[in-house]
């Protein structure tokens, strides 16, 4: 394994359970991430992995169960808050703001400070500097001023992973980022995890591309109706016998 | 194991169609320095013309009819205006804003009957009270979206029609409330100038505010709630707390829009202030012009209020002026979607030099661009040291990426 100074845990969550009406969609799920690392939450389709997601980053107030992050108990927390305490997302499918440029599109993470940096103007150069940086690395810089609708699937892909960039989170939760994108495309976007994982960042990567899971992440979590069911490094996961039950039923 | 979203098309391959990308606004880096230059004189031109216009107009209408149908104009302006702080800016459509309206035309009307508080002081006031009044109504109302927002807003205005017919002896009811006359010397030519200018510099003043606010982080933000409010929430904007002082802009502003109105026209009916057809018209002349544009609602007011007019001097005391205005909402609501302003805009660019189309990046710009920033991406790939099997297929599919993406 990669020899990190750091493997304590940033992120976990104990005994989280949310159902709607009588589809308990997560149940009692306690989950540990490992900080520093590319972690991956796979599962069937309905095990939960979503609302699971949703939970975490406070779009779902959850039924019970706490969810931490860095020592605070985030649990109840605005989505905003979450977001602010360092916890960045993107979502399913891909969500940008269509009629905003793609340049508007990252000044919307940057934080104001205060009434007066709320009103001053949007485009402040230190933080459009910052923001066509971001462009440039993910490769979409020449769109700067189009319209964010009028980029096809995979540059809007690229786009949203930029603008969850722009808030400097520490903790970067993805929602199938390989969903829908060519297979060069999710070369790019592997490698860019990559990058951003050697510099610290910690990954929480939601995905059904099994070989993308198995090249990208150090610490793989299974779930099977709305709980983890295994966990661990994805070579030892990937020979589960529970695995592979939840997967193929046999 | 097979990807199970692979069933999805990517579109982000060559086949992508050829889309026209926007024009380079304010910092664009890649916007000619000239070009913007001319583009801004051209705008405060305008902006000085349309001044000069609406400041000579009591002096060019001919008589005291188009004057008072000028300062009803004015008077729309301010509304569907201080509705677009709103509407336009969060997306929140409230068909509910004559209840500010009214609320702020009564308010005024009322501070001076019992009170004795001087004309504006009591108009100030009003707006004060609507403030305060829709902090907890926002609260209440925006805890819901989309259609059910819309309701909740219909809701206000007919709740507080009844209110106002049923409690005759506190608001005059059905036989309506007499305002005192702020300057009770003028004529009344003189009384109409000096609200159409009054008028006026309150549409400057929310002009301005609109202005500001486009410009600036908050109305950055407002503006990710009209777009996506979960994503604008997941990127830390706290939407709730910011659509509520945009609600509560509105509010202000349309009550303040309607005290000016108590205190021009003098008579108040709650059939009339609290009525869903001036909410209507507010939301009506927003879309007109376009929500996205500051002056959008203003042109819309022009063209539905002068139709308005119009409408009624030919077809007189019938319903007629209704139809009338229906059709003409239908034909640009059916051909000008986005408003009259953006309408307006795509014909000047369609005659304007077509901008370039977007592309995926080549190949071999992505390996230039590489080898030019090849520091990073270099070192932090090498560093890092995964068992081989796992880092070896996610590195060869990194490569392909470089190679290979086009």
């Amino acid at each position: 394994m990669k020899t990190t100074v750091e493997t304590g845990r940033s992120l976990e969550t104990v005994g989280l359970s949310r159902s709607f009406g009588g589809v308990h969609a997560v149940r009692d799920a306690t989950v540990t991430f490992q900080q520093g690392k590319i972690n991956a939450l796979i599962g069937p389709n309905g095990s939960g992995k979503t609302t699971f997601f949703n939970c975490v980053t406070g779009m779902i107030k959850p039924d019970s169960g706490t969810v931490t992050f860095k020592g605070h108990d985030i649990t109840r927390r605005s989505p905003h808050r979450i977001a602010r305490a360092g916890i960045g997302r993107s979502f399913q499918l891909c969500r940008v703001f269509p009629r905003m440029t793609v340049l508007e599109n990252l000044l919307v993470a940057v934080q104001p400070k205060g009434l007066r940096d709320l009103l001053s103007g949007a485009r402040n150069p230190a933080e459009i500097d910052r923001a066509r940086a971001l462009l440039v690395r993910v490769g979409i810089d020449h769109l700067e001023n189009s319209e964010a609708r009028n980029l096809s699937y995979g540059q809007q892909k690229l786009l949203e992973l930029a603008g969850v960039l722009m808030g400097d989170p520490d903790t970067i939760m993805l929602d199938e980022p390989a969903g829908g994108v060519n297979p060069a495309l999710i070369g790019r976007i592997a490698t860019l995890v990559q990058e951003l994982n050697a510099e610290g960042k910690t990954f929480l990567v939601v995905e059904h591309n099994m070989e993308l899971v198995m090249s990208l992440s150090d610490h793989v979590i299974v779930f099977d109706r709305g709980r983890p069911i295994a966990e661990g490094p994805p070579e030892t996961v990937q020979s589960d016998p529970r695995v592979l039950e939840a997967y193929l039923g046999v | 194991m097979p990807n199970a979203s692979d069933t999805r098309h990517p579109t982000s391959t060559a086949g992508s169609p050829a889309v026209t990308a926007t024009e380079p606004t304010g910092t664009g880096a890649t916007g000619s320095g000239t070009n913007r230059t001319w583009r801004r004189v051209a705008r405060v031109v305008a902006l000085v013309v349309c001044a000069a216009l609406v400041l000579a107009f009591p002096e060019l209408a001919p008589n005291a009819y188009i004057l008072s149908a000028g300062i009803v104009v004015a008077s729309y302006a301010c509304t569907a205006t201080a509705w677009n702080f709103m509407g336009g800016f969060t997306g929140y459509v409230s068909l509910g804003h004559a209840a500010f309206f009214g609320l702020g035309a009564y308010g005024t009307a009322i501070l001076i009957r019992d009170l004795g508080l001087p004309s504006f002081v009591a108009w100030l006031l009003a707006g004060l009270l609507v403030l305060l009044i829709t902090i907890p109504l926002g609260i209440a109302a925006l805890r819901v979206r989309g259609a059910s927002f819309v309701i909740v807003s219909i809701s206000f205005v007919l709740i507080l029609l009844l209110v106002f017919q049923g409690w005759g002896s506190f608001t005059g009811g059905s036989d309506g409330l007499v305002v005192p006359r702020p300057f009770p010397d003028l004529l009344r030519p003189e009384h109409h100038r000096v609200f159409f200018y009054l008028f006026a510099a309150l549409l400057a003043a929310m002009l301005l505010a609109w202005w500001a606010i486009d410009r600036s982080r908050f109305g950055t933000g407002l503006k990710a709630v009209r777009e996506d409010e979960d994503k604008a929430q997941a990127l830390g904007v706290p939407t709730r707390n910011y659509k509520l002082v945009a609600y509560v802009v509105s509010a202000t502003f349309t009550a303040l829009a309607g005290g000016m109105y108590a205190l021009w026209f003098g008579d108040l009916d709650p059939i009339f202030q609290f009525s869903i057809m001036l909410g209507s018209y507010m939301v009506l002349m927003a879309l007109f012009g376009g929500v996205r544009h500051l002056y959008g609602p203003l042109l819309g007011a022009v063209v539905v209020g002068v139709g308005l007019e119009y409408f009624k001097l030919e077809f007189g005391d019938t319903q007629l002026h209704l139809v009338a205005t229906a059709l003409l909402l239908g034909l640009v609501v059916l051909f000008m979607p986005d408003g009259l302003i953006p309408a307006a805009q795509a014909l000047v660019k369609r005659f304007g030099p077509q901008d370039s189309s977007i592309r995926e990046v080549t190949a071999a710009e992505l390996l230039e661009r590489n080898r030019a920033a090849s520091g990073t991406a270099g070192t932090t790939d090498g560093d890092r040291d995964e068992p081989a099997d796992a880092a070896g297929t996610g590195r060869s599919e990194g490569d392909a990426s470089t190679g290979g993406d086009r």
